[in-house]
């Protein structure tokens, strides 16, 4: 194909292939985006059918509005903590699970079905754990720890959010690891083990050099799950008690729909935007620098 | 190699074409005279009640179809609505809080001329009314305080119990004294920040005058910061309630685990004797109800004068209102709608819907059945009495979840009263 002649015919059987993925990604996600970046310029509520420009001035109040910038935080110390969390648990499950274990399958099975029940459910599902079995349980055996609903305590709250968390998506990273696991070519930890390096050793300076490219992979969708938390985030905790639960997204929904500043709902959005662009291409950037060959 | 060259421009102009009209919106034809509204209903306890008047308007007028929408448990009525309509498809009826009314008076009908304005009661539409246009239909007047158990205070006080001895703060913790020492509960205190936010410390600015225009100016003052609370009579008093409330709170040891489903249950149970709620409560206690259905309202005192505002003063204003949208639904749809709403008011069997099946205070004169429902029975019978208080309706949108969580952290002591009060202030500030 490559040898056909002229611009319009080269493009023409390109346009035929990638043509409606391209319309529906224009429609869906490129057009949304920049009438998105208009709006922050008004003063929109949501409903009106008139609205004027009003310049830069939502982008001020984004830089003023503290609670933002606090919630923007609270869920950095959020995605840090089930960054870590869930790449680690995904790490040894995968491992456990690629090392001959009796019903392997079936153990990778139900760790992955987590993953398949939509974060609305989940949430739900969790609340009532909560709330009501561990609660039940603890007055029953008297734990003080579980006497009284995790989620009616801020820092109790934000850890049932953790966990939750990492249990949804352990399983999703587990599937990533273990094809990564399974790549690492059999030939030369065999040759390794021959020339008598250990199990730290052949783990340290082969398998996780090889594994570099599956864990760019879980640490990205980690992290950029982690920062577009909301669905969790409303049925678990709806941000409460009294908002120290509240993650940036949730905090951006509110602001436009419910404070009805939809201008600036939108500028947050789109700073959020930026700011979540940049951590998650610095992290995909430097770590690729990591990337070995066998 | 021609025609090869043919079947690609074919093919990919029968793409564009496929794409551009699946964009298009298909043509909605209407068979016959066959019409189908939609209802989007924000009062999810009345969701099944709302389902069956359908029907039941479906045998009065078998050409039309009502699908009933509700907003998901969560979501404000705004937010749903404003979604429906960012995606071009609004329901025909959507139903909106009296705050916001006013926001979609650009995209739905003109009410004014309809038949039920003559019967509307007064003041009813005041607020949906904007340069002499009416644009709602006033669904219901809900009215809240503290809902007792007459049972449960019966046995407290050894007798049978006058609502209107409770008209002082004094005499609410008198109350809850005996009530414990009769070995229950006295009251729950339902964490919601809805309840607290929107019912609770909205009462400080309702109660501030008997008189309507000093009560909105009184929100004027705060929007302009010139308010100072915390040395105001009728917020305090408010607090010293809540107070007392928190201190005889049911869930004392965790005042922010409950949940709304808690309160029917324990109130119904029996297991306490008052419960901060309004009339639409109802159905969930009739769930669990041992008292025989005898329950009622106790105004919530805010000082310890009998004859202070408020004191003996219910909360009530008409909370819902129904508006029809006018950008995409058809004339024939409209039409339909108006129907129902003249259904409801005119027709036995909507009457019979509002008052008896969804234990709904209808708005109308005309209505004149009894309500069976206890708490709905004693909102009219405090209305009757000119006992009423105008709840607060025209708040900003978000003053429910930013005062709510404010109030929230107040119940679980993880703030005193300077920063509530602190909280608040800053809060109306920040409005615009």
């Amino acid at each position: 194909m490559i040898t056909e002649k002229g611009l319009w015919n080269r493009l023409r059987l390109r346009l035929l292939f990638t043509g409606p993925t391209l319309f529906a990604f224009l429609a869906v996600m490129i057009v949304p985006f920049l009438y998105g970046i208009y709006l922050t310029f008004t003063n929109w509520d949501g409903i009106s059918t008139a609205s004027s420009l009003v310049g830069f001035q939502n982008y001020v109040s984004v830089f003023q509005d503290t609670v933002f910038w606090q919630s923007f935080l609270l869920t950095l110390k959020y995605v840090f903590i089930t960054v870590v969390l869930i790449n680690v648990v995904a790490f040894l499950l995968a491992y456990a699970l690629t090392s001959g274990l009796k019903g392997q399958s079936l153990f990778r099975a139900g760790f992955f079905i987590p993953n398949l029940v939509g974060g609305i459910v989940l949430g739900f599902v969790w609340q009532f754990i909560f709330s009501n079995v561990f609660v039940y349980l603890g007055k029953e055996m008297s734990i003080p720890l579980f006497s009284a609903s995790w989620l009616a305590d801020p820092d109790k709250a934000f850890w049932a959010m953790i966990i939750v968390t990492v249990w949804q998506y352990a399983g999703y990273m587990m599937v990533i690891y273990v094809a990564g696991l399974m790549n690492v070519p059999k030939d030369i930890l065999e040759a390794a083990s021959i020339d008598g390096a250990s199990l730290p050793t052949k783990m340290r300076k082969m398998v996780l050099p090889l594994m570099v490219p599956s864990f760019i992979v879980c640490i990205f969708l980690s992290l950029q799950r982690g920062f577009m938390v909301y669905d969790l985030n409303i049925s678990l905790t709806k941000g409460g008690p009294f908002k120290s639960t509240e993650m940036v997204s949730m905090h951006v929904y509110e602001k436009a729909f419910l404070s009805r500043d939809y201008g600036v709902g939108q500028a947050e959005a789109f700073v959020l935007f930026l700011l979540v662009a940049i951590i998650t291409i610095a992290q995909v950037y430097f770590s690729k620098k990591m990337e070995v060959e066998a | 190699m021609k025609s090869w060259k043919w079947m690609q421009a074919l093919a990919l102009s029968l793409l564009v074409v496929m794409l551009v009209t699946a964009c298009g919106k298909s043509g909605e034809s209407v068979e016959g005279s066959a019409v189908t509204i939609t209802f989007l209903n924000s009062k999810g306890e009345i969701q099944s009640q709302l389902e069956e008047a359908a029907k039941a308007f479906k045998e009065d007028n078998p050409d039309i179809t009502m699908e009933i929408i509700p907003v998901p448990a969560g979501q404000s009525p705004f937010e749903k609505a404003s979604a429906l309509y960012a995606s071009g498809n609004p329901a025909t009826i959507t139903m909106l809080d009296t705050g916001d009314v006013e926001k979609f008076k650009d995209r739905v009908l003109d009410l004014s001329g309809e038949k039920w304005m003559a019967d509307a009661v007064d003041r009813s539409t005041a607020l949906t009314t904007f340069e002499g246009k009416n644009y709602a239909f006033p669904l219901a007047i809900e009215g809240y305080g503290f809902i007792y158990n007459k049972a449960v205070v019966d046995q407290a006080i050894g007798g049978t119990f006058d609502p209107a001895t409770i008209n002082t703060t004094g005499a609410l913790e008198e109350l809850f004294k005996k009530i414990e020492a009769s070995g229950k509960a006295p009251l729950i205190v339902s964490p919601m920040d809805w309840s607290l936010g929107a019912h609770y410390l909205p009462l400080a600015y309702a109660g501030q005058s008997a008189d309507t225009a000093a009560v909105a100016q009184f929100v004027d003052d705060l929007k302009a910061g010139k308010v100072d609370l915390a040395g105001n009579t009728v917020f305090n008093g408010l607090l010293d309630t809540f107070d007392l409330m928190a201190k005889y709170n049911i869930d004392k040891a965790s005042p922010l685990s409950g949940t709304y489903e808690r309160g029917p249950e324990v109130l119904g149970k029996g297991e306490v004797g008052i419960w901060f709620q309004g009339n639409w409560a109802w159905p969930q206690i009739s769930s669990f109800d041992t008292a025989s259905g005898q329950y009622g309202f106790l105004p919530v005192p805010v000082s310890n004068n009998a004859d202070d505002f408020g004191n003996t003063q219910i909360s009530s204003a008409v909370s819902k209102r129904l508006v029809l949208d006018k950008e995409k639904n058809t004339a024939e749809q409209q039409a339909a709608a108006k129907k129902f709403l003249e259904w409801m008011v005119y027709s036995d069997k909507g009457q019979d819907f509002l008052v008896n099946k969804a234990n709904i205070i209808p708005a109308f004169k005309n209505i004149t059945l009894e309500a069976k429902d206890p708490l709905a029975k004693s909102i009219s019978d405090y209305i009757a009495k000119g006992k009423s208080q105008d709840s607060m309706s025209t708040l900003p949108a978000d003053h429910w979840a930013k005062v709510g969580a404010s109030m929230q952290k107040y119940l679980a002591g993880a703030a005193d009263r300077s920063v509530l009060t602190k909280e608040i202030q800053e809060y109306w500030k920040s409005v615009k």
